[in-house]
């Protein structure tokens, strides 16, 4: 197996933009990322995109706009972690040797989706879905757990997305550049208790990409290759061997794995990215990942370790919760970020020195099975 | 009279004591499923009986929504019921005005009117403070 870096990122502006078209959205991503990589469209060999809502030869929709055609092209779903499959999908290209250099992308119009503006609707099938089971009431039933079991209140919650909210007013492609105090986040809409508005991440358009190649050829284009060290999509178990809903058993099975395939461990990440769909699951996956012990999550938000200039920030970006979640292209985007700041070149949401990061994605909900049905992990290195 | 259906057939009856769930337990292994599984999830067992539950239950999570839901208008209350033979339910819940929602607390099921659709009305299990 070929080791594979990333030479090229790139994302669009994020936000409420119901009058770009995704293959416009797309291909500002993709713009962006062969000017960050210095490569010509001619040099792709191979292109994974990713979009959850009316999937229809999304790849070669966007990148027509920069002049790539006549190479194979993949259209993947995965829900929220669409974004990492793509991106793993070139991974696994470049490292099989299939290809030398290839272009992952995700890109979601949420606004102009079926479920702009509402709650995902169940499947047919899904039981649980049809008498109630929201994402925002799964999440909030996790929390009255994490409340009951660990001592976390409402506050903490809040405070969650207080940090993001912040994180985000230093990152110009973010959706939503304005700070907001605990008290604020405390007394906007109730969604499901104690779950508030702004806990919960918004409707978003946008789209991410990334350029990789092995790292043999990485030199030609670029003094800061960053290194692909672990690439892991797992999807998880039925729900009746989930005896705690504030562990994810998916997230125990892939940390496990990446950790092992980038040879370190949880106390090597400089940096995180994760998804934050709910203020109060980023406590959830601070565990998950193995940031700190079990039950430990509530202190370790308290201490402001995960704060831009802690000891491991989370979601410098700004994460889904204030950066914005365009379903499939948030599996990319954080990858994005993690590259940015291995680079130094993140500017003032730089983490300082940073040499490892870690990009998580995780979404899906299917009838009978553990919510949050697939994840995927990546470990960047510099 | 309005066709009555039921939410999904196999997983609630009622007798003369009231209301029941219907699950389903490995011959092979023993495991336990809500809703009735076709083969076992955990050993891949092909012959599985039906069980009923027990009718009551102690809550282990909640929440009360105040966003429609797809058949719900808020405030509507939902949550997971610990069974006492080892199997989680996750249930809409019954508000009453004098027993708030607390964690560990007993629960019963019931069954009646959960919505109306193309003019039947659905019917299915929820869960109440005892």
């Amino acid at each position: 197996m070929r080791e594979v870096a990333v030479i090229g990122v790139g994302q669009s502006m994020f936000g409420k933009l119901p009058e770009k078209s995704v293959a416009e959205l797309g291909a500002e991503a993709v713009s962006a990322a062969l000017t960050d990589a210095g490569i010509s469209p001619r040099d792709i060999q191979v292109a994974y995109a990713s979009r959850l809502y009316n999937v229809w030869c999304t790849a070669q929709d966007i990148l027509k706009e920069v002049g790539i055609r006549n190479i194979e092209m993949v259209n993947v779903e995965n829900t929220c972690a669409g974004g990492s499959t793509a991106f793993r999908g070139i991974w696994k290209e470049i490292a099989d040797g299939h290809y030398d250099i290839g272009i992952a992308v995700g890109v979601e119009s949420m606004t102009t989706s079926p479920i702009a503006g509402k709650l995902i609707p169940p499947e047919k099938n899904d039981l649980d879905g049809h008498l109630g089971m929201t994402m925002p009431a799964m999440f909030a039933m996790v929390a009255r757990r994490q409340m009951e079991e660990q001592g976390a209140t409402p506050e903490d919650f809040a405070q969650i997305s207080v940090k993001n909210h912040r994180h985000a007013c230093l990152n110009p492609y973010a959706q939503y550049k304005k700070e907001f105090t605990v008290e604020e986040v405390l007394n906007s809409r109730m969604i499901c208790e104690p779950i508030t508005l702004l806990m919960c991440c918004p409707n978003t358009d946008g789209a991410a990409a990334a350029i990789l190649c092995s790292k043999d050829i990485a030199k030609k284009y670029t003094t800061k290759p960053i290194r692909v060290i672990a690439s892991t999509l797992l999807s998880g178990d039925y729900k009746e061997f989930q005896k705690d809903i504030t562990a994810s058993p998916l997230l125990g099975k892939i940390s496990n794995m990446a950790y092992e395939m980038a040879g370190c461990g949880p106390e090597d990440i400089d940096l995180v990215e994760m998804h934050d769909a709910f203020a109060n699951e980023e406590m959830l996956r601070y565990e998950d990942l193995g940031l700190c012990k079990r039950g430990e999550g509530v202190g370790l938000i308290r201490s402001g370790a995960t704060e831009i200039g802690g000891k491991i920030p989370v979601n410098p970006s700004g994460g889904l919760l204030s950066l914005g979640h365009p379903l499939s292209a948030s599996g990319i985007r954080t990858i994005c970020e993690i590259v940015l700041h291995l680079r130094n070149q993140a500017g003032a949401r730089q983490t300082p020195n940073a040499k490892v990061g870690l990009a998580h994605m995780h979404g899906g909900v299917v009838a009978r099975m553990e919510h949050g049905i697939v994840a995927g992990i990546h470990i960047l290195a510099r | 009279m309005a066709e009555v259906v039921p939410v999904r057939e196999g997983t609630f009856a009622e007798d003369a004591k009231g209301a029941k769930l219907l699950g389903s337990k490995c011959r092979s292994c023993g495991q336990l499923f809500f809703p009735q599984a076709k083969f076992c999830f955990n050993c891949f067992g092909k012959s599985m009986d039906e069980v009923v539950l027990s009718r009551r239950g102690k809550l282990y999570s909640y929440t009360i929504g105040h966003m429609p839901s797809t058949h719900f208008q808020p405030p509507y209350a939902v949550g997971f019921i610990d069974m006492p033979e080892g199997i989680r339910v996750f249930a809409p819940l019954k508000m009453t005005e004098d027993k708030p929602f607390k964690v560990g607390m007993d629960m019963e099921v019931v069954i009646e009117e959960l919505w109306q659709e193309n003019d039947k009305k659905v019917i299915g299990y929820k869960f109440r403070p005892v």
